[in-house]
């Protein structure tokens, strides 16, 4: 196999999204489902964002609330723009 | 068929919703239909639950109240630009055994990098990640199919040129369908960057042309919507 391969199949030259990619889909499942509960945890959106590319790109579908509705995370200082 | 869906296929990526293709027989839209209340989906824009709009292609968008699904958006798509229709789609499915869950049925990978063809910059780096992550989890004992595969959609340069020397029998007709197969041999990068960006002004402009009418349709029904109370 190439180089390439032979590069990726050490666990030393791996990448974090080496890693992620070898998991089992369960096992992103279980991370992801982590990953969601401290977004949510942080007063992270379920809206979408800005995208003037998408079809759907309105500003009803952008609340920018947090996912579980009350106020997680309150900006106390902001620096530069 | 969205980021959940690249998500299982490997990507990393976080997704704050839930796209979900669907069959549009009476049958199914009565259980689509009886799954939206039970979750207290509200229609947060236009159109609603609509089987005619769906299978022209419109997408339908609502936002969870249920108790463990609080502000969950859920969007609903029946027909996917460049996609066969929805009982190909569900045939080509890949089943996926997930904790606590059970089964899901997930859209094929060569079906979501289709449906990912948009005019959206990040579908795009996506369709990158999605290729070099299958790349990853089975170049060491692929077999033809996902070999051709790669040289269909691979939109990573470096990886093209190390695909063509590596398997240079089966490079010839996706590669060469693609006008990428000389570049290719010839680790030509900035030609097969040129090409690369060629195709997907592509199908961005397919993209566009689909979406027009259905955009002057939303944009007709968002004018007659009776307004917020």
């Amino acid at each position: 196999m190439s180089d390439v391969n032979d590069s990726k199949s050490h666990p030393e030259f791996r990448s974090e999204a080496d890693e992620w990619a070898l998991l089992s889909p369960a096992e992103r499942w279980i991370e992801s489902c982590g990953l969601w509960s401290v977004y949510l945890a942080w007063g992270g959106s379920l809206d979408p964002e800005p995208d003037s590319h998408s079809p759907f790109d309105c500003e009803e579908l952008q609340r920018a609330i947090p996912g579980h509705g009350r106020s997680g995370v309150h900006l106390v200082r902001r620096g530069g723009v | 068929m969205g980021g959940q869906a690249c998500i299982l296929y490997g990507a990393a990526e976080f997704s704050r919703d839930l796209d979900l293709a669907i069959a549009t027989d009476p049958e199914n839209a009565k259980a689509v239909a009886r799954a939206l209340e039970e979750l207290r989906a509200e229609q947060i824009y236009v159109p609603g639950f609509d089987i005619a709009a769906l299978e022209r292609g419109h997408a339908c968008h609502f936002r969870c109240h249920a108790s463990g699904a609080e502000n969950l958006r859920i969007d609903l798509m029946a027909k996917l630009r460049g996609c066969p229709d929805f009982d190909e789609l569900w045939n080509r499915r890949t089943t996926v055994e997930l904790p606590e869950i059970g089964s899901i049925d997930v859209i094929a990978l060569p079906d979501l990098i289709q449906a990912k063809k948009t005019q959206r910059d990040k579908d795009w780096s996506m369709i990158r990640r999605l290729v070099e992550t299958h790349h990853l989890q089975f170049c060491n004992n692929p077999n033809r199919d996902q070999i051709i595969f790669w040289f269909r959609e691979c939109r990573t340069p470096s990886l093209l040129v190390e695909l063509a020397r590596t398997y240079p029998d089966d490079c010839r007709g996706p590669l060469g369908q693609r006008g990428l197969l000389q570049a290719a041999h010839e680790g030509d990068f900035a030609a097969l960057e040129s090409v690369l960006y060629q195709e997907e002004q592509q199908e961005r402009e397919r993209d566009r042309s689909y979406w027009k009418p259905l955009r002057a349709e939303l944009r007709q029904w968002r004018r007659e919507r009776p307004p917020r109370t």
